[in-house]
């Protein structure tokens, strides 16, 4: 029998800083031994990274943690908030890789003298940069942290949690802040290492394709207690939990039906959707709120049911015949962009070269590509956050209304100081539509587009600094359609956000976009998101668009080398 | 079930949100004191039976002395009412520098950040001339030409005192604006100045606030060092700086005269100094 290197029985931690104290963590147990790796799955707010945290014994310096149960590291007794007894244990019998490299790695030293110092010596440390595939592990020897990509500081974080040779490694979300291909490479090299090495692994991921790939078995976490356990092909094909059940249904994969809502029936964002959008057609439509509840729940409601013209406030421009070609709603003609790089007048960094698009009206186009591709450079010229260096870029609408965006993170894009109501009516005033608008018509635009995006009006009163990431993610939406716009440009919306919320706002996006007839550019590095939302398919690599292809079917239709890398990312 | 052989107590479960006094304890004595020396300052002389610029007594009087507290001057003055009116002047004089100082450069810190290009560096090589000339120095030349008088004093000090929160402002808006919500501001419609003063400015004040509250201290003790050497209001007003440069041929006869006003003065930049302090430490707690 292989041995335990750690068992946590009945573990419950609180923190007390807050009153009431916060029962981070209630009673949870499980076990893991040497060469195996379990995976701790769980949304924000479920303890998996409390649970991570207490048996790496870090929560041992904060006076106002306290916990009761067992835990047991290869078979020494400790107690997760005391420091006694941790010395010779942490980082050493249990090692750590982080979600972020570059703020775990310290600034100041080569990583030379980082991995010299745990693996003893020069030749040993590049043994080991050599066993976690650097390329050229002189030249990483003498480098300082900022020097190296992503991908390569996450390995030498691998590389140093694995010096000390430990009978657990703790790897919490390690692979969150990087690309999908180097991701996969990451997993990989991680699941050999360990298999070299025997030693065990704790996986704490809100990714369930991750932990689908890289564990034998996984604890799927909720409000810090353990609503599902068992082996990961048993939890990931036939999930018994109904809760676990609902995170596996929210994932995406290719294999997705992009025509309905994503997600199970709960996820409730669109009923009420559908709700506020039934007022607006009620006279004309047949269909009430009921029969459409009844259909979706029949799981028979497609997006196509949303018939832009009934609610829609944009309409076709007067100009345009049957048959003629429509206008774009957005269109690149050959745009680049180069920035001056440090070395000199005349250097240029080229991040677009000759990038031609076409977003038609109520066309909706995903931009997928990897970090560094060029695709968010993309989405801040159509904005007119920047111009571009070469090249004519022409919107329908030349006005300030015809453009709005959402930013990736939600909660840095809501001014912190003002209100919901203050955001959202300042939306309405600076338009073009709204600005002459009465203040009662202003407020109940306001109060139409929560409706819409289904946020409590209650809310109005509230800065974002007391919403919950979905929320915000919500409220920025809210301000980006309180006036339509022609096109509505999506900077990775979802990719800070838990996988059952994500779905939510793909879905608040894919009906918005259907019932207001706007037309949507979505950048993305995750191209099962951009099946769901999109129609179209741009693969941008290194500032050249170099395939179109329809969201329908992509995986049967991508050619390049490229998109298939980014296809095999998608972990199914 | 096992129980950890030391286990913290869990905190109390049910409980209010305590409101935390955000001062420690020598913030507070510093607080509570300027706060009384303020309400002295205001009220003391209304209460004193003394003018601050009529002799009522004899001269000479030591501290301690009957009907005069803390003495008398040479010209039989009571020293305790000069002290007040002295320190309230003092005062008053530091907060209006201050504020003119603070708002000045606040002005052109903002528009220089947020305008950015020419405008930008033609602000800030006018801040660079300022700031390269021995700030004092060109106060006494200014407050000098301007012949001697508290008004001309805190123009003087405003003068070269604007270029520091000038810079500090210019910092901040330069950092601010390029920040999300400013840039999600801007693709909602918001433009010039409705965008500074919304989504700009308040992220400023707190840091401009914060200089301006340590820097009262700084300005009353240059604004009594001006009136020490004659640059203030002239005899007989009551002004701490000049009290105690009148009083000094007095020094090995009558201690008290030069030595009580010079102590005001030090005590006073002390207690805003750490009320400042204070301040700084209760806004950063609050995630300022």
């Amino acid at each position: 029998m292989t041995p335990q290197v750690l068992d946590v029985r009945e573990m419950s931690i609180s923190y007390g800083s807050r009153v009431p104290a916060l029962l981070a963590v209630s009673g949870v147990s499980f076990s893991v031994e040497s060469g195996q790796c379990l995976g701790v799955v769980g949304e924000s707010g479920s303890g998996k990274s409390t649970t991570g945290l207490a048996i790496q014994g870090l929560l041992t310096r904060d006076p106002s943690v306290s916990a009761t149960g067992s835990l047991t590291i290869a078979g020494t007794e400790l107690n997760p908030v005391v420091e006694r007894g941790w010395e010779g244990i942490r980082g050493r019998t249990v090692t750590t890789v982080f979600q972020d490299p570059m703020s775990s790695l310290d600034p100041t030293m080569t990583i030379g003298r980082m991995l010299t110092f745990v693996a003893g010596s020069k030749a040993e440390s590049l043994r080991w940069l050599d066993e976690v595939e650097i390329r050229d592990p002189a030249a990483v020897f003498r480098s300082y942290p900022h020097q190296l990509s992503g991908g390569m500081r996450q390995r030498v974080m691998i590389a140093l949690a694995l010096a000390r040779r430990p009978a657990l490694l703790v790897a919490d979300e390690p692979t969150t802040a990087l690309d999908v291909s180097v991701q996969a490479q990451i997993l990989k090299l991680l699941r050999r290492e360990q298999e070299a090495l025997g030693c065990g692994i704790v996986f704490v991921t809100h990714d369930l394709g991750v932990a689908k790939a890289m564990c034998d078995e996984v604890v799927v976490m909720r409000n810090g207690c353990i609503v599902e356990r068992g082996t990961s092909a048993r939890v990931f094909g036939a999930p018994e939990s109904e809760y676990a059940r609902r995170l596996m249904e929210s994932r995406l994969t290719m294999a997705t039906d992009r025509h309905r809502p994503v997600g199970l029936p709960e996820a409730t964002v669109v009923n009420a959707m559908v709700e506020s959008l039934n007022e607006g057609r009620a006279e004309t439509a047949t269909t009430t709120v009921d029969a459409v509840t009844a259909e979706w729940n029949a799981r028979s409601l497609l997006w196509s049911d949303f018939a832009p013209a009934d609610v829609g406030e944009v309409s076709v421009p007067p100009g345009a015949s049957p048959g003629a070609a429509p206008i774009a709603a957005l269109e690149f003609t050959a745009v680049t962009k180069s920035y001056p790089t440090g070395g000199g007048i005349a250097r240029l960094k080229t991040v677009l070269s000759e990038v031609s698009l076409r977003v038609e009206k109520r066309e909706s186009v995903a931009l997928v590509g990897e970090s560094g591709s060029g695709k968010s450079t993309i989405l801040r010229i159509a904005a007119g956050l920047e111009s571009a260096s070469g090249g004519s870029v022409q919107r329908s609408d030349v006005d300030a209304d015809a453009v709005q965006v959402i930013f990736q993170d939600a909660g840095a894009s809501l001014t912190p100081w003002l209100t919901v109501e203050q955001l959202l009516t300042e939306r309405v005033r600076n338009s073009k539509r709204g600005g002459k608008v009465s203040a009662k018509d202003a407020a109940r635009l306001v109060g139409l587009a929560m409706d819409r995006v289904s946020l409590d009006r209650a809310l109005l009163t509230s800065k974002p600094s007391q919403l919950s990431g979905g929320q915000r993610q919500r409220v920025a939406i809210a301000r980006a359609i309180v006036i339509p716009p022609t096109i509505l440009l999506c900077d990775e919306p979802t990719s800070a956000l838990d996988v059952s919320i994500a779905s939510t706002v793909l879905n608040l996006l894919n009906l918005l976009r259907h019932a207001l007839g706007i037309s949507v550019l979505f950048v993305t590095h995750d191209l099962a998101a951009a099946r769901v939302i999109s129609d179209r398919i741009l693969v941008i690599s290194e500032g050249q668009i170099i395939e179109s292809v329809p969201a329908e079917n992509v995986s049967s239709t991508v050619s390049s080398d490229y998109a298939r890398r980014l296809l095999d990312a998608v972990l199914s | 079930m096992l129980s950890f052989p030391e286990t913290k107590p869990l905190a109390a479960p049910i409980g209010l949100p305590r409101l935390r006094w955000p001062f420690s304890i020598g913030e507070t004595i510093a607080v509570t004191s300027l706060a009384l020396v303020v309400i002295l300052s205001i009220v003391g002389p209304l209460l004193s039976p003394y003018s601050p610029i009529i002799p009522s007594g004899d001269q000479f009087l030591p501290p301690g002395s009957r009907g005069h507290l803390l003495g008398t001057d040479n010209l039989g003055m009571d020293i305790a009412t000069r002290l007040m009116v002295g320190a309230r002047t003092s005062l008053f004089a530091a907060v209006v520098t201050t504020a003119c100082t603070a708002t000045l450069g606040l002005i052109v810190g903002t528009i220089a950040g947020f305008v950015g290009g020419w405008l930008d560096t033609i602000l800030m090589r006018i801040t660079d001339i300022f700031l390269a000339f021995p700030g004092p120095i060109v106060a006494m030349a200014i407050s000098a030409a301007l012949g001697a008088s508290l008004s001309s004093s805190i123009v003087g000090i405003a003068i070269v005192w604007w270029p520091l929160y000038a810079r500090i402002a210019r910092g901040e808006v330069r950092r601010t604006a390029t920040s999300m919500h400013v840039e999600a501001a801007r693709m909602s419609g918001s433009r010039g100045i409705p965008l500074v003063l919304r989504h700009i400015l308040p992220a400023t004040l707190p840091t401009v606030a914060i200089t301006a509250s340590l820097d009262i201290g700084g300005v009353i003790a240059v604004l009594s060092a001006l009136s020490f050497i004659g640059l203030g209001t002239p005899a007989p007003a009551p002004e701490l700086g000049l009290m105690a440069s009148t009083g000094m041929q007095y020094l090995l006869s009558s201690w008290w005269i030069p030595v009580l006003p010079g102590l005001c003065v030090g005590v006073l930049a002390l207690l805003c100094n750490y009320t400042g302090d204070g301040l700084r430490g209760a806004l950063r707690s609050r995630g300022v």
